[in-house]
């Protein structure tokens, strides 16, 4: 026991700890094992996929071929996933070698050469199934239900949206299953670009244009970081393989002391590319504008899977973290400013999509708490739990707007729950909302709780300050959420159709501008609203939409059974998954494994902090529901008469304006980087057109063309003249080479 | 003997070809003379297998050469690429005599035909070239690289009716053989200055000199001419000036040949000739002694330097002024010399594998250019400037993607071949020390961005206009077939680019250089 309570103290402080004693991460040595080499199917089929969908673009195919041909391959992928899940030893890591890739050899100083290697290799343990289980496994999902919500544009742009799809499964398994960095880089850039292709996809709008622009900069941004972080490693560490990397840290004996700066920079620039991938502060602000993409892509690049990212690179890098002592501490701040700032916004948001994606964002500022507390099981967990509920209520969203003609108010859209054909919505819809609302036994309930009690057990000082504000941003969560709900399915039955500006209703060309005209009441479920001479009506979805919104909202109840496990004394599968990969904490492997230091912790006051916070956790939670019930169920009017009670007190009015303005960062933004770099762009594009190319290029750039002129009398096609310049030529080289010669060079 | 006999096979196989081909150019019969392009690329498909098979025997090691895997290599490359550019030029020649033979217009006649000729001469261009990288001594290496030059005069010649092929002809005749004279003369000086003109003998003669106090001023005069001499083979300067012509005066075909089987023949013989005056650090056994080399005599040195700056230097600028696309591939093609030559500088571990891992994607770049200028024809005529690409993406949307690609890999952004090609060189040549080489390279890059990109906007961006109304593809689709598959490989190649970089250097002393193996560097070149 006196080892066990060493243990618990050793977990309290854990970035000190780990700066201390880093030498504590014993991470197994990976195994090559050539065998599991058809586990680079996962990235063959979707790279295939890719390839067919372009040729179905090219040849103008004009069936559901592309949606088809997609989704098998996903289903093949995540059936591939799942045997490579059952096969793969636990032991170590396995490194799958599939092909070299670069290989370059160069001499630096006298005879020692420096070789810089990227294979195209596979780095497998239990992180990257556990990963690519959730990825290829909601991606095919939701393929499934893309290809009946996509069908308004089969033989226009179907096959793009799913070769697009196809690229983004390829880069995002090329990011968790490479083996090296250069892989994972790849695999950024290639979710990038899947990502920028797909906010755009209604390119004739001038705002999926702009979000796509928008998410491709901010992105840039991080990428800039990532890139840093990789030359960085690259210069200290001598390797970009993983395994390389963790070989090379268990060779430093004491990281703290003997650290250079550049390496110490490390994980900071990891941390940017991180943040800006999964959209945490400063980044944050082009993930709400990514919802301008077809709501699959939303529920699976900008939910689920993609957003993820930056997760998994710091989960991945973990060891490189815990050495620089201040890294994780900035990971838990900027995480939990980002959860508590996306709540509030999310809180006064009317498009449920952005309200969603402002959860997002908030959700995955709780999971770098976790990383940044010491809780990485925490944070892959709520990753897990996250990927299913939130995939819930952004395809639940997708199928309202789909039957809706584009309808995201939730001021014009009340009691659905009532609706012919919107049922399953309503009460899957209810489910996801449950889970992200941390209403007690659901999944999210136990995945967020890991993280704050975390937070409360460490100890320290900063991180209990961040501990409150989570449970503060938990409560606001539950309210907004439900706010949500309660004004779309809950109460009396009445809505407006959208302006079907997505184009995937059969009626969408009908409507004009139906915002004006479009207000349908019926107690039936069968809403007429006069369009012109046609008339309106909500249609439910069919087996696609319906049946995957069933299979995702079971996979987000199951989401709770290892937290269940755990309860009854079993190893929580999520958490053994994560002990045994690179982001394992040093103080679980101390010989007993991970679930044997779990109980240690249990039985050492942990177990007491864990429960006071469930039970905080819960109260505050089901405080924000029923608040948001009597606001937007019970008394409607409540909400609005709030509002322009502390809109007239002049003290309080910044409140909601703030919120309702997303707290004017895209403004802030405006005008500290983009109007300033706009202005800067004139001046460069002044000094461009009468500078560089009045004087430099004309002038200076000029040289080489003048030059060029003057030599070109030599090139006037007579013979003799060529012969001669030849042979004066190497006159000259001669002479000039025996001149220095002669001088002694 | 023998063995040296057996890993010249490939190039009996072409000889044997090129007589096939000639006879059969000749046929009354059309199908048969039809049949001419196919018979060659025949011929070429098995002269590869019969590389790869000769290439695996003992008689590469017992063949005692001084480069004995780089053969193995060159062929295959040549052998390659000579497919692809037999696409390009089968549907070329001859087109507007067999057209007029077919409409009746004209009865057959022996002498008009050309087709059989040129397919010869062509296989036998690339035989000479091939037979370099077994030279073993001097004679065999000038009537080798003699052997790959004569053919190519013709070739010029016969590749279009027009006046100004013959006049470039004319021009490429007159300077090779200046140029051949300038090496000639060099080789006379080599053999004066070691009595012999075995090249392994020369070596050891030439390290004893080196062991004795420094190699004769006559040795190196001779080497620095040489140099200079196969230079012509390059385009590299001064022996540059024929290229602008010559290029734009020969078929777009025959230009693409032009552009890249030269090339490889001057610096597999550039090879051949530096590893007679040993690297830094090379061993060579003579008299019962081992002597380690100081490295390339400083005027040697000096003169590849030189000669690498001004060549690219030159090269990329003279592009600059160019609205004729195939005067502008010629500078550019001047420039990729100058490349070139730094990585020869740089030594044969790291430099030479990178020069020829460069040739591969250069070939295919090359040889894609030249594919989609084949393709299109304006009244009957080659496809020449700049106006006439405008707005090809418009109608012909593939070849501009195919031109678009190539351009963007010769400027050497990644992750096209060139990148990689380019990434190797100027690695190379920063661990032999030459970072000033390196930093001029990396400027004229940015220089050749330029016009490399001209190729780009102009296709993609420009506007079609009235001339461009009547540029239209040429009736045959194998030239749009070989710029389809050259402009892919540049794209799908660098995921293979590690099998790529192996095999080249697994062609040159001590296989496959291995990081941080200081051994490494004490590379032993074979003596017999």
């Amino acid at each position: 026991m006196i080892e066990l309570a060493s243990l618990s103290t050793a977990a309290l402080h854990l970035p000190a700890i780990l700066g201390e004693g880093a030498h504590a991460v014993t991470i197994p040595s990976a195994i090559a094992s050539p065998e599991f080499a058809w586990a680079g199917l996962i990235l063959l089929l979707p790279a295939i996929s890719a390839a067919l969908c372009g040729l179905c673009a090219a040849f103008g195919v004009k069936s559901k071929l592309p949606g088809a041909i997609t989704a098998i391959s996903l289903i093949a992928a995540f059936a591939t996933t799942l045997s490579l899940y059952l096969k793969m030893p636990a032991d170590a890591p396995r490194v799958v070698h599939l092909f070299d890739w670069i290989d370059f050899s160069w001499k630096t100083g006298g005879a020692t050469w420096t070789q810089f290697l990227a294979p195209f290799s596979l780095y497998i343990d239990s992180l990257t199934l556990l990963w690519m289980l959730f990825v290829t496994g909601l991606g095919s999902l939701i393929a499934i239900y893309a290809t009946e919500y996509m069908e308004a544009d089969t033989g226009k742009g179907y096959a793009r949206f799913f070769g697009s799809v196809s690229i983004f499964l390829f880069a995002m398994g090329s990011l968790v299953m490479g083996g090296n960095l250069i892989l994972l880089y790849l695999g950024w850039e290639g979710v990038g670009l899947a990502s920028y292709l797909l906010i755009g996809y209604y390119y004739n709008r001038p705002s999926a244009v702009a979000a796509a622009k928008k998410a491709f900069i901010m992105n840039r941004i991080g990428d800039l970081g990532l890139a840093l972080g990789v030359f960085l490693i690259w210069i200290n560490y001598g390797t970009l393989e993983y395994d390389g990397i963790f070989k090379a840290l268990a060779h430093t004996a004491d990281p703290a002391s003997g650290a250079s700066w550049s390496a110490a920079m490390i994980p900071y620039c990891l941390m940017l590319g991180a943040f800006g991938k999964s959209a945490q502060i400063p980044l944050f602000v082009w993930l709400p504008d990514a919802m301008e993409g077809p709501t699959p892509v939303s529920a699976l690049i900008h939910a689920a899977t993609m957003v993820t990212a930056g997760l998994y690179l710091i989960a991945r890098t973990y060891p490189l973290f815990a050495l620089e002592p201040h890294a994780l501490t900035v990971v838990a701040i900027v995480g939990c400013s980002t959860a508590f700032v996306a709540a509030t916004i999310g809180m006064a948001q009317y498009d449920i999509k952005r309200v969603m994606a402002y959860s997002t964002v908030s959700q995955l500022g709780y999971m770098f708490l976790g990383l940044g507390v010491g809780t990485t099981f925490g944070a892959v967990y709520h990753v897990f739990t996250h990927a299913f509920f939130k995939a819930l209520l952004f395809l639940c969203c997708g199928a309202i707007m789909h039957g809706m003609a584009g309808q995201l108010d939730l001021r014009k859209m009340s009691g659905l729950r009532n609706v012919k054909g919107f049922g399953v919505i309503s009460w899957t819809f209810l489910i996801g909302c449950l889970c992200l609302a941390g209403f007690p036994f659901t999944a999210g309930f136990f995945s967020k709780d890991s993280i704050i009690a975390q937070a409360f057990a460490s100890g320290n000082p900063t991180f209990v300050t961040l501990g409150w504000l989570a449970l503060l941003t938990a409560f606001l969560t539950a309210y907004y959420t439900f706010r949500v709900w309660f004004r779309v399915c809950g109460g009396p039955t009445k809505y407006e159709p959208g302006d079907e500006m997505h184009g995937h209703d059969d009626h969408g060309h009908d409507h004009g501008n139906g915002h004006g005209h479009g207000h349908g009441h019926d107690d039936h479920g069968h809403g007429h609203a006069a369009h012109g001479n046609h008339e309106w009506h909500p249609h439910g979805p069919r087996l696609a939409i319906n049946g995957v919104l069933l299979v995702i909202c079971l996979g987000a109840v199951l989401a709770a059974v290892p937290a269940y496990m755990a309860m009854r004394g079993e190893a929580n599968w999520v958490e053994t998954m994560v002990q045994h990969s690179s982001a394992a904490l040093p103080s679980a492997e101390h010989g007993h494994g991970g679930e044997h230091a779990h109980h240690a912790l249990s039985f050492t006051g942990i177990e007491d902090v864990h429960k006071a916070t469930s039970v905080v956790a819960s109260t505050v939670g089901i405080l924000g529901i029923l608040i948001a019930a009597y606001f937007h169920l019970l008394n409607r009017s409540a909400a609005d008469k709030l509002r322009q009670a502390l809109l007239s007190n002049s003290l309080t009015r910044w409140l909601p304006l703030a919120m309702e303005n997303k707290w004017y960062v895209d403004e802030v933004y405006h005008v500290v980087f983009r109007f300033p770099a706009s202005v800067l762009g004139h001046v460069f594009h002044f000094i461009d057109k009468h500078v560089i190319d009045g004087f430099v290029v004309n002038g200076g750039a000029r040289v080489p063309l003048e030059v060029g002129r003057l030599f070109q009398p030599l090139y006037n096609g007579a013979l003799q003249g060529y012969a001669a310049t030849m042979a004066g030529g190497i006159a000259l080289i001669a002479a000039w080479v025996f001149w220095i010669w002669l001088h002694g060079s | 003997m023998s063995a040296r006999l057996t890993l010249i096979s490939p190039e009996i196989l072409l000889f044997a070809g090129s007589v096939v081909v000639a006879v059969l150019g000749l046929a009354r019969n059309p199908a048969m003379r039809r049949a001419v392009p196919f018979v060659t690329a025949l011929f070429l498909l098995a002269s590869i297998g019969v590389t790869a098979y000769v290439y695996r025997s003992d008689a590469v090691e017992t063949s005692g050469l001084m480069l004995p895997h780089l053969g193995g290599y060159a062929k295959a490359l040549l052998a390659s690429i000579g497919i692809l550019l037999v696409m390009l030029a089968g549907p070329t020649i001859d087109r507007r005599l067999e057209e007029a033979f077919d409409a009746g217009r004209a009865s057959f006649d022996p002498i008009r035909v050309m087709r059989g000729e040129f397919f010869a001469f062509f296989l036998l261009s690339i035989a000479g070239t091939m037979l370099i990288a077994n030279a073993a001594d001097l004679i065999w290496l000038f009537l080798a690289l003699e052997l790959a030059s004569l053919p190519t005069y013709v070739m010029v010649a016969v590749s279009r009716g027009t006046r100004r092929a013959q006049e470039a002809a004319i021009k490429y005749f007159f300077l090779g053989a200046l140029s051949a004279a300038t090496f000639l003369y060099g080789f006379a000086l080599l053999y004066g200055a070691t009595g012999t003109l075995e090249l392994s003998k020369i070596a050891e003669v030439l390290a004893s000199q080196s062991a004795a106090g420094g190699i004769s001023t006559l040795a190196i005069v001779g080497g620095v001419l040489s140099v200079l001499g196969i230079g012509f083979k390059l385009a590299a300067v001064p022996m540059h000036f024929y290229a602008p012509d010559v290029y734009e005066g020969a078929s777009s075909a025959t230009t693409a040949f032009l552009g890249f089987v030269p090339k490889v023949a001057g610096v597999i013989a550039l090879m051949v000739l530096l590893a007679v005056f040993g690297f830094d650090g090379h061993t060579v056994t003579a008299g019962g002694s081992t002597i380690v080399m100081p490295g390339l005599p400083a005027p040697l040195a000096a003169v590849l330097w030189m000669v690498a700056v001004l060549t690219m230097t030159l090269g990329n600028i003279g592009a600059l002024l160019q609205r004729n696309v195939k005067r502008m591939l010629a500078y550019s093609s001047i420039a990729q010399s100058g490349y070139l030559i730094i990585g020869l500088l740089s030594g044969p571990e790291a430099g030479w594998s990178a020069v020829l891992f460069y040739l591969i994607g250069y070939g295919v770049t090359n040889t894609a250019m030249f594919a989609v200028l084949a393709s299109l024809e304006r009244n009957g005529e080659d496809v020449e400037t700049l106006d006439d690409l405008a707005g090809l993406r418009t109608r012909h949307p593939v070849l501009a993607w195919m031109l678009a690609a190539s351009a963007i890999s010769l400027i050497g952004m990644p992750p096209l071949i060139g990148f990689f090609g380019k990434l190797s060189l100027f690695s190379a040549a920063l661990g032999a020390g030459h970072t000033q080489l390196v930093i001029i390279a990396a400027v004229n890059s940015a220089i050749s961005a330029f016009y490399y990109l001209q190729l780009v906007a102009v296709p993609m961006l420009g506007q079609p206009n009235a001339r461009t109304e009547t540029v239209q593809a040429v009736p045959s689709a194998w030239p749009r077939i070989a710029a389809v598959v050259c402009g892919v490989g540049v794209i799908v190649m660098p995921i293979g680019v590690s099998k790529l970089v192996a095999a080249a250097g697994s062609s040159l002393p001590e296989g496959k250089i291995v990081a941080s193996t200081p051994s490494a560097a004490e590379t032993a070149i074979a003596k017999r």
